[in-house]
């Protein structure tokens, strides 16, 4: 019971429990029936026509939210996701492209050099901030278009599929592919950033490593008092989010259209979905999948929305603003002596004053669904 | 220098009655009432957590309580926020001052009530005033020196202007002398003295039983939210006021025997860092060295350098022989160093984590891990024990350390970096905001681990602590060590001159003793 009572009375139900009730006003407000428009986000993302599409969502909005939420854990933001997302998609479109070894092969090589171009840029910025001072924030995020760039090029000009008025490669040959399940658009690759999300989980709550990484967004100076090094840890830290923003882009190349397409793997803002869904579970793994599986419905089910009633899908990214706008202000609450005693029930504890730190691990945004 | 006259004749300046508030799990105030007369010194005591900061939150409107009236020169008040409390003639000097640092003294004290010409800032006058006001109350500052130039006894002095040119007439002091010298406390007080002769009262929040004891006309004593004691200074004791602040008979300045000192542990050698230049000083097994001095001559960065925060400019620093000038802070853990850092919310400890979390930091890569995995049940179980041992008051280990009291947060710090049974010990300000029971039970435990053969080296404000625990002592004075005194020739007079400065100007300055193992 008491666990029940403290899951509502969690900040990120209550704000989720917020933007609802907003939405719904808005709804009202305009003249549309919010339960019909509800049970349409809900039907179209849930339902048998849409559930694929979800989870192909999911697969790349929780894969940017893991690699966002590793690092955030320790209190560093990785602005750089789009870059490394699409350096990743181009290494494994090289890889898929000129491998001469078997298709199978060619996949899982061709995975690994995603990665590992995700992993490279990504340490890159930490090195900028431990060598030279750069905030990572601005390292990750400046080298962030660069890279974007560079990519585009490659597909504008050396990569370009011969005859084609697209900025896009060559379609990667028969085989090197994803293997997909039955006729539906989900990809192993969702298997594969779900075991992310287990790995990620793991070491968050059982390794050495994992507590050093906590204790360091908990508190940095701590952190550091206690001899954890926060530049090595960065590097450490940063790879992995890079790797999996390059394992996402990876498995965009390798899914359907099956080739690297200028601008095709940033266009959905899947980095800020994934940004926004690390900062609502604060970097919690469990409240990492939830979160995002949130905003793939809310994405998947606002299309769904659009097409059967007459709201506009906007109207989840209005859902979306409010949830974060409830949860940005729920950190400041307790500045404030009134809303202090507003809320006095609903946090006895000190809450966390920065998105940095994450909440303690036992906060129950793991019941939030 | 009590007032002739009984204090009792007075009308009262400042009247709460029957003040109640209570904060989520807590009772911070219940139905205190405290009267403090015009042009008196009144002096509020209690433990950390009895309620004296809400209390005066009370007062100053930053808290609204839930029952009970507060009355100011006799008319009823409610204020909404300190803006309503200063206009109504009562000013609070914060423990952490608010002074802008690259304003003029004269601009701080004009500030939110400027003198005005044409709608302009008059300078001139804003400059006259300041002098008037230094005059009238022997606080004697330069009006035209930039705030951030002046140490903090006259950055002190800012603050009462700043009051005094508002007209207030209730002075609030939070904890005054935790920042100043024993010479600058002695010259605080005598204008706290000055001014409750004019007829203003002075509301002195404070622990320190010396400073009640000689520059306070009456004590209220608070414990558990709840006045337990209105006492007379004239006709009480430091026993008394202590006993009613714990509820128990208190041994007060207990002075250790000392230790059995043996091999060298820690050897620094002309060392400098950022504020600190050539120290040299050993501490040896089985033997607490005291760094006395006033907050700021150096001994935060010089205990930093030690523990591997800091880098080390020049000279060098030896752990059990070895060479550790240039290692990093997890090396030297590693060789046996545990520190205790003075700031125990935003160093020493991660509030926002728990209990068994903050116990496990340091201990997560040895004892409690095997190949990098570290069991949850081991660091509970880890805590478990610690809580037993150094009998820190927790729910559980799953609590948030935030949770916990001062004292038991303190407990919580030591007791983890005790554990670590490494050859040297760094603490900072071991007992500072903590209960006097805590005290106790944290010094024994200092003397325990020194008694089982390490070496600790000890950094405290408190001259009674340094003087109760320490084998030898050391003075800093603006980033040296400029004196060193064997347990015995340690009085607190002669510590006291050393930490102003070797006592310039006073004939009975002691020689420094030459620092010497």
């Amino acid at each position: 019971m008491n666990h029940i009572t403290r899951t509502v009375r969690s900040p990120v139900a209550f704000s989720v429990l917020a933007g609802v009730v907003i939405g719904a006003l808005f709804l009202v407000g305009t003249g549309a029936d919010p339960v019909a428009a509800y049970g349409a986000v809900l039907g179209g993302s849930l339902g048998a026509d849409g559930i694929g599409a979800t989870l192909t969502t999911l697969t790349s909005v929780l894969g940017l939210a893991l690699a966002l939420a590793v690092p955030l854990r320790a209190g560093l933001i990785n602005l750089g996701g789009d870059g490394q997302l699409v350096l990743g998609g181009m290494a494994a479109a090289v890889t898929g492209l000129y491998c001469p070894l078997p298709a199978p092969l060619t996949v899982v090589l061709a995975l690994l050099a995603g990665m590992a171009a995700g992993a490279g840029y990504a340490a890159l910025a930490a090195l900028c901030e431990n060598r030279f001072g750069v905030p990572l924030l601005v390292s990750s995020l400046l080298l962030s278009y660069p890279a974007a760039s560079f990519a585009s090029w490659l597909a504008r000009y050396p990569l370009k599929e011969p005859g084609s008025s697209l900025p896009q490669t060559r379609q990667l040959p028969d085989g090197v592919a994803l293997p997909r399940f039955g006729s539906s658009t989900v990809t192993v690759g969702l298997l594969l950033v779900v075991l992310a999300a287990a790995a990620y989980w793991f070491t968050d709550r059982r390794t050495a490593f994992g507590y050093e990484m906590r204790m360091t967004g908990l508190s940095s100076r701590f952190a550091a008092y206690a001899g954890v090094e926060r530049g090595g840890l960065a590097l450490r830290l940063m790879a992995v989010s890079g790797a999996l923003a390059g394992l996402v882009g990876a498995i965009g190349v390798l899914s359907f259209p099956y080739r690297f397409l200028d601008g095709s793997l940033t266009a959905s803002g899947y980095t800020w979905t994934g940004l926004t869904a690390a900062l609502l579970a604060g970097a919690a793994p469990v409240g990492t999948v939830l979160a995002s599986f949130f905003f793939a419905v809310l994405q998947v089910g606002g299309l769904s929305m659009e097409r059967t009633t007459e709201v506009p899908r906007e109207l989840t990214q209005v859902l979306q603003a409010i949830v974060i706008v409830f949860l940005a202000a729920r950190l400041r609450f307790p500045r404030s002596p009134g809303l202090t005693r507003l809320f006095r029930g609903r946090d006895t504890e000190q809450t966390p004053q920065t998105p940095q730190s994450p909440q303690s691990p036992e906060s129950p945004q793991g019941e939030l669904a | 220098m009590t007032p002739p006259s009984p204090a009792d004749a007075r009308a009262a300046a400042v009247e709460l009655r029957g003040i109640a508030k209570r904060f989520p799990g807590t009772l911070a105030n219940d139905a205190v009432d405290l009267t403090v007369r015009r042009g008196e010194i009144h002096a509020l005591m209690g433990e950390n957590g009895a309620g004296k900061s809400t209390l005066m939150s009370v007062l100053y409107g930053m808290v609204r309580p839930d029952a009970g009236s507060v009355r100011v020169d006799g008319r009823e008040v409610a204020f909404a926020d300190p803006g309503d409390a200063l206009a109504a003639g009562l000013g609070m000097v914060h423990q952490s001052f608010k002074l802008f640092d690259s304003l003029t003294v004269a601009e701080n004290v004009v500030y939110a009530a400027e003198p005005r010409r044409f709608g302009l800032v008059d300078r001139g006058a804003a400059r006259r005033r300041v002098r008037e006001l230094a005059e009238e109350h022997g606080l004697a500052v330069d009006p035209d020196a930039r705030v951030g130039d002046l140490p903090v006894g006259l950055r002190q002095r800012v603050e009462i202007l700043k009051l005094l040119h508002r007209g207030a007439r209730t002075l609030i002091l939070d904890e005054p002398t935790a920042v100043l010298t024993p010479t600058e406390a002695d010259a605080l007080f005598a204008v706290l003295k000055s001014l409750a002769a004019q007829g203003r009262s002075v509301i002195l929040v404070t622990h320190k039983l010396r400073e009640v004891l000689e520059g306070s006309d009456r004590v209220t004593v608070l414990r558990d939210g709840r006045v337990v004691a209105g006492l007379v200074t004239a006709e009480t004791s430091a026993a008394e006021i202590a006993a009613a602040m714990t509820g128990r008979a208190v041994e007060l300045d207990r002075v250790h025997a000392p230790g059995t000192p043996g091999d060298v542990i820690l050897d620094v050698t002309d060392l400098a860092t950022d504020g600190v230049r050539d120290v040299r000083l050993t501490v040896r097994a089985g033997e607490i060295v005291g760094i006395a001095g006033v907050a700021g001559n150096g001994q935060s960065e010089l205990v930093e350098a030690l523990a591997g925060l800091r880098p080390v400019s020049a000279g060098r620093v030896a752990l059990l022989g070895d060479d550790i000038t240039h290692a990093s802070a997890t090396e030297r853990r590693a060789k046996g160093l545990a520190y205790v850092p003075e700031d125990r919310h935003a160093v020493g400890t991660a509030t926002a984590a728990s209990v068994a979390d903050n116990l496990a930091m340091g201990h997560h890569r040895t004892s409690l891990s095997s190949r990098g995995l570290l069991a949850p049940a081991a660091v509970r179980g880890h805590a478990r024990r610690l809580i037993e041992r150094f009998g820190i008051k927790a729910a559980s280990p799953e609590v948030s350390a935030s949770s916990l009291s001062g004292g038991n947060l303190q407990k919580l710090l030591i007791g983890r970096e005790l554990a670590h049974d490494a050859s040297l010990l760094l603490v900072e300000q071991p007992t500072r905001g903590v209960d006097i029971g805590a005290v106790r039970n944290i010094h024994d435990q200092l003397i325990a681990y020194r008694d089982a053969g390490h070496a600790v080296l000890l950094v405290s404000a408190e001259l009674s602590e340094i003087r109760g625990l320490a084998d030898r002592v050391l003075v800093m004075y603006e980033g040296r060590v400029t004196a060193s005194y064997e347990k015995a020739a340690a009085d607190e007079r002669t510590l006291g001159l050393a930490m102003a400065g070797g006592g310039a100007g006073s004939p009975a300055a002691p020689s420094p003793v030459e620092v010497g193992d």
